[in-house]
């Protein structure tokens, strides 16, 4: 099947086959292999990309289902070589360790602050839910968020 | 102290992964890369009757299949140390076959590989591989395993035991100060299974160059050597200097990504046979099935109290699960990183341990977080607890009597335990009144009976851990049956430019080396971080090296390098005294240069760096070049220890726990970047508490996992964790030249036992004195109402 | 797993018992059902397709009946195999006449599951027996209704 996605401000074309997750196609087809896949039931959250403004999982989105909209991965955060504020504060803060959930965190992360511009301590964790992270034990992830939120309000 | 030791650096692999450019081994493409599948048993235990391949092999873009049958490394992985049993008898030790041939002996068990050209048609092939089995009766329990007429793992011996080992004080003695004793606690439980789950799931590719006849396999390890070594001198028979081993971004590891796994072998002997290379990444379904386990001990306890409340005895006997094969330090694990550390924080007198180690139908057991550690102090911490709470004492006020008085291994000797070990400095009490401050244990206590009037049920739990890091010293290991010696690799080579590569054998997977390792070698060079660079996970780029865990890389690889790092001083003074026209004895190094004492004639390290790639006017006798290897071997293990409390609230009415406040005092020895050691406490911590109340792998009678996924495997999330308050005091470890004491599992060690001991504390009241892992809230709910 | 439930259906107990005991209603009413091969007295090979939420598989394998009794009740005895695991399952089954005039369809059993229906399924796989289940009643059902048209 036929399939035109923009990714990142690019479009692309290609043919694919239907059963093709979006995870897989952004990996595979694109190279962006900055979307993590770490396991195979949604539970994890390593994948999560923005589709058309939302945070989703993109491990359980098919290819073919992306035909048409605009997806944001980690690739696309930083703008002309500078780190996103979102990134800046997850070093600053020190809200990762091995680095394999980080892009999910960071996409979500950003939903978080779209939903929530001055997210209280709960509202974060709860937002984090579906993301496992098996390094920081979330609480300077909490704390990244929190940094974030400031520089981007200031 | 410099510039940059002791100081919250911000680390220098972030950027990378925070702009996905982090580069796993999933992330790697070979050219002509093909893709690989794997059939497995859907069972624990079964003979395999007939694997047919005729369909699959028909399957589109299918390059190759193969079957045990196959010649692929008949020896199979072998075990990295072997536990005999205490009559003398030899360790039992069964082959752990690439592929299964005749025999299933574990859920998920890999029978078949098939090869294609993508991932897609190997999946769609590995279908169409029709494998008949006959199930037969399987055991997953390690106490079942042990009992008459239970299934037989394997054959070729007549018990499951692969060992029945002992450790401490004779037993009879043991058993007749606890007949003496004015009160005996005694404990049955389950220390349960876990799954480690590090995220990025185990992932290789092999390659094969027929030019050279080279091997290279990128793999998700956290041992690059050591699998190098196991794989070409045990399972496929390959020169060493063929083989190359890449393993850059790992994501995590937790001790599940030490261990040589089959794969590794099996993809690497298949690239060779297909001539091309051949990758396999683990779906998390899979993760489950086949990354090693943790844990895994069934524990009966006894400890023995005077009317004060001093331990007099201790005696415990344990069944510990290896699994259906030894896998590489399984033995180890609740062996010598278990029964060695039962001497606790306490004075105890008399101590036995008893393990005996059972072959279930599972997937194999090893190191997970701690390894070994955490299932002694959770013994210890809980039975402490419950014995003050049987004789009415205060969970404080008991340890305080029993605790090691302070040594700083200095001055005042280091601590012999009965259990082996020599503890090296200490002051385990300091740790606990530090604590007890920050949580304010006298008001708390006043809040909790005045919940408790209300119906609230608030409870707090208290551990003082202490556990052995920095493995190992390698006679020692030796002598306990480590079949690999535990020292560690450290190379500078300073370029001619000043600036400094830096090969380390110890392996970074979260924990930053690139960053906490440039901190001391910056100082001790007296030079800046951006002039230091820190290369790992490569076997043709480092020497030699034992990887990371058991909280090592700093105390022992980060001591090899600062063996080098005086070498090439040494070797810099006496350069620079021939370009100062000076004697050695009068320079003094500081701030990157070598001064004559009491003038400002110097030279800088750029320039020593220079001349001694430049020798033109040069030492007599002095060879060229500013490059240094060093092996470091501990004298000791190092013995970080702290003391962790929780506080929580338990809802009256379903039994849920709420975890309100964590305090971590720990005590690592010296800390050469506090923003990591306190991430790695976090992390720690999360995981031991996901232990206490979430976590557990379980396997139904048929030894069929009902845990397999993240729908039932439960790992904590980010609402189940407060914000962990972390404090330390610091005891420098004596016999390191960085005084560290090492990190990463003390989190895990020190944060379980704390957990259960609030939550019976909050109940206490009801009678309830002790419950099963994990404190789900119906476990909760049950003990409750009994 | 334990498998367990009723289900009331507008007929006699002869005429139920009837139902049950020809294959070629059988696999018409059973959900997933694509073929019912008799193999010999009360011995079947059954190849089925089941697709409920995210459990989808073909299964194929063995099906009998046991411990017949005539308009009573019956033991079914399952044993399908498909590539996310296999299940092994007796379900006993018995039929009482209702005040109605109908017949009371109770079930109880237990399926053994492996592989990944075990590990992954467990937990939806009682909610996706419930609902096949009353597929087939509301098929038995329509097959009733048609007949009596």
């Amino acid at each position: 099947m036929n399939v035109t996605i923009t990714v990142n401000g690019k479009q692309f074309t290609h043919d694919i086959e239907p059963r093709l997750s979006l995870a897989q196609y952004l990996r595979e087809n694109l190279d962006l292999t900055g979307t993590h896949i770490g396991c195979d039931t949604s539970g994890c959250g390593a994948c999560t990309i923005t589709m058309d403004g939302n945070a989703v999982k993109s491990c359980t989105v098919l290819a073919v289902q992306a035909d048409g909209s605009e997806i944001t991965t980690i690739e696309g955060m930083a703008q002309n070589g500078e780190m996103h504020p979102i990134q800046a504060a997850f070093k600053e803060k020190h809200g990762l360790q091995c680095g394999f959930c980080t892009p999910g965190m960071v996409m979500v992360a950003a939903d978080i602050l779209k939903n929530y511009p001055n997210p209280s301590e709960e509202d974060i964790r709860h937002g984090l839910k579906g993301n496992f992270c098996r390094c920081t034990g979330y609480h300077n992830i909490v704390k990244s968020i929190q940094l974030a939120a400031e520089t981007i309000n200031d | 102290m410099g510039e940059f030791i002791g100081k919250s650096v911000k680390r220098r692999e972030d950027a990378r992964f925070l702009k996905g450019m982090g580069k796993y081994t999933d992330d790697i493409k070979l050219p002509k890369m093909t893709h690989s599948a794997f059939v497995r048993s859907p069972y624990a235990h079964a003979k395999i009757e007939n694997v047919d391949i005729s369909e699959a092999e028909k399957a589109d873009g299918v390059v190759a299949i193969f079957t045990g049958k196959d010649a692929c490394g008949e020896y199979g992985v072998p075990c990295g140390w072997q536990v005999d049993f205490k009559n003398g008898e030899t360790m039992r030790e069964p082959k752990h076959p690439l592929l299964a041939k005749d025999k299933i002996r574990h859920l998920g068990e890999a029978v078949t590989i098939v090869i294609a050209e993508t991932l897609e048609q190997a999946r769609d092939a590995a279908e169409l591989v029709e494998v008949d089995y006959e199930e037969l009766p399987a055991v997953t329990d390690p106490k079942k395993a042990m009992e008459e007429g239970a299934p037989l793992v394997h054959d070729d011996w007549d018990s499951n035991a692969a060992f029945d080992w002992c450790i401490g004080n004779d037993r009879a003695e043991v058993e007749a100060a606890l007949e003496k004793a004015h009160h005996v606690t005694e404990m049955e439980y389950r220390n349960q299974r876990l799954a480690p789950n590090a995220m990025e799931p185990r992932s290789y590719i092999a390659d094969y160059d027929v030019n050279g006849d080279k091997y290279t396999l990128y793999t998700s390890t956290q041992n690059p050597h050591l699998i190098r070594l196991l794989m070409c001198a045990f399972v496929l028979g390959l020169p060493e200097h063929k083989v190359r081993i890449v393993s850059k971004d790992v994501g995590g590891g937790f001790g599940s990504k030490i261990y040589h796994y089959t794969e590794e072998a099996l993809l690497t002997w298949a690239a060779k046979e297909i001539g091309r290379p051949v990758k396999w990444t683990s779906d998390r379904s899979e993760a489950f099935l086949t990354d090693a386990h943790g844990r895994d001990h069934v524990v009966k306890s006894r400890m023995g109290f005077d009317k004060d409340g001093k331990i007099v005895a201790h005696l415990t006997d344990e069944y510990c699960g290896m699994g259906a094969y030894l896998s590489t330090f399984a033995p180890a694990v609740p062996t010598y990183l278990h029964g060695t550390l039962f001497q606790g924080v306490y004075t105890t007198p008399l101590i036995h341990l008893n393990v005996i180690a059972p072959f279930t139908h599972t997937v194999p057991v090893d190191a997970y977080r701690g390894a070994g550690r955490p299932e002694a102090t959770y013994l210890l911490e809980r039975i402490i607890s419950k014995g003050a709470q049987e004789m009415g004492m205060d969970a404080a006020e008991i340890r305080y009597k029993n605790f090691i008085p302070p040594f700083d291994g200095v001055e005042e000797a280091g601590y012999q335990t009965q259990v082996a070990l020599q503890y090296d400095s200490g002051n385990y009490e300091a740790a606990l009144k530090k604590g007890l401050e920050r949580l304010g244990y006298d008001d708390f206590r006043k809040e909790q009976s005045e919940a408790r009037k209300n119906g609230r049920l608030l409870g707090v739990g208290i551990s003082t851990y202490i556990e052995g890091c920095g493995i190992a010293p390698s006679a020692v290991v030796g002598a306990l049956g480590a079949r690999a010696g535990l020292y560690e690799v450290g190379q500078v080579r300073v370029q001619p430019t000043g600036k400094v590569s830096v090969f380390t054998g110890a392996h970074s997977h979260g924990q930053g080396h690139e960053t906490v390792f440039a901190q001391f070698v910056a100082d001790k060079l007296g030079i800046d971080m951006a002039d230091v660079e820190i290369e790992h996970g490569d076997t043709d780029q480092v020497a030699f090296g034992m990887g990371t865990y058991g909280s090592r890389s700093l105390a022992v690889g980060g001591s090899a390098i600062i063996k080098s790092i005086d070498k090439i001083l040494e070797k810099g003074a006496k350069i620079a005294a021939h370009k100062l026209e000076a004697a050695e004895d009068d320079l003094e190094y500081a701030s990157g240069k070598w001064t004559v004492k009491g003038t400002d004639k110097s030279v800088s390290f750029g320039d020593v760096a220079l001349t001694a790639y430049v020798p033109h006017n040069y030492p007599e006798g002095l060879e060229p070049g500013l490059d240094f290897s060093s092996f470091y071997d501990p004298s000791n293990f190092t013995y970080p220890f702290g003391t962790h409390i929780a506080v929580v609230e338990v809802d009256a009415d379903t039994g849920a726990v709420e975890l309100q406040r964590f305090i971590a005092v720990d005590d690592v020895g010296n800390i050469m970047n506090p923003m990591i050691v306190e991430g790695q406490i976090h992390g720690g911590v999360a995981q031991g508490v996901g232990q206490a109340l979430l976590e557990e792998v379980a396997y139904d009678e048929a030894g069929q996992m009902i845990t397999g996924s993240y729908m039932d495997y439960a790992m904590p999330r980010a609402d189940d964790l407060p914000m962990i308050e972390t404090e330390n005091t610091v005891t420098p470890c004596p016999h390191n030249p960085l005084g560290v004491k090492g990190a990463g599992e003390a989190g895990a060690i020190g944060s379980t036992p704390a957990v259960v001991n609030a939550v019976v504390d909050a109940l206490a009241h009801l009678g309830v004195t002790d419950i099963q892992m994990p404190l789900k809230p119906q476990t909760v709910w049950k003990a409750m109402q009994n | 797993m334990k498998i367990k439930g009723n289900y009331k259906l507008p007929a006699s107990r002869s005429v139920v018992w009837d139902m049950v005991m020809d294959p070629e209603i059988l696999e018409r009413v059973t959900p997933g059902i694509k073929e019912l091969k008799e193999l010999s007295q009360d011995q079947y090979e059954a190849v089925s397709e089941v697709r409920v939420g995210p459990v989808k598989g073909n299964f194929t394998g063995k099906l009998s009946i046991k411990d017949k009794t005539e308009e009573e009740g019956c033991t079914l005895v399952i044993d399908q195999k498909s590539k996310m695991g296999n299940v092994v399952a007796e379900i006993v089954m018995n039929l009482a006449s209702s005040d109605e005039g109908g017949t009371d369809v109770t079930y109880t059993g237990e399926a053994k599951m492996s592989g990944t229906l075990a590990s992954m399924g467990q937990r939806i796989m009682s909610g996706v027996v419930s609902t096949l289940s009353k597929q087939f009643f509301k098929s038995m059902e329509e097959e009733i209704d048609k007949r009596s048209a």
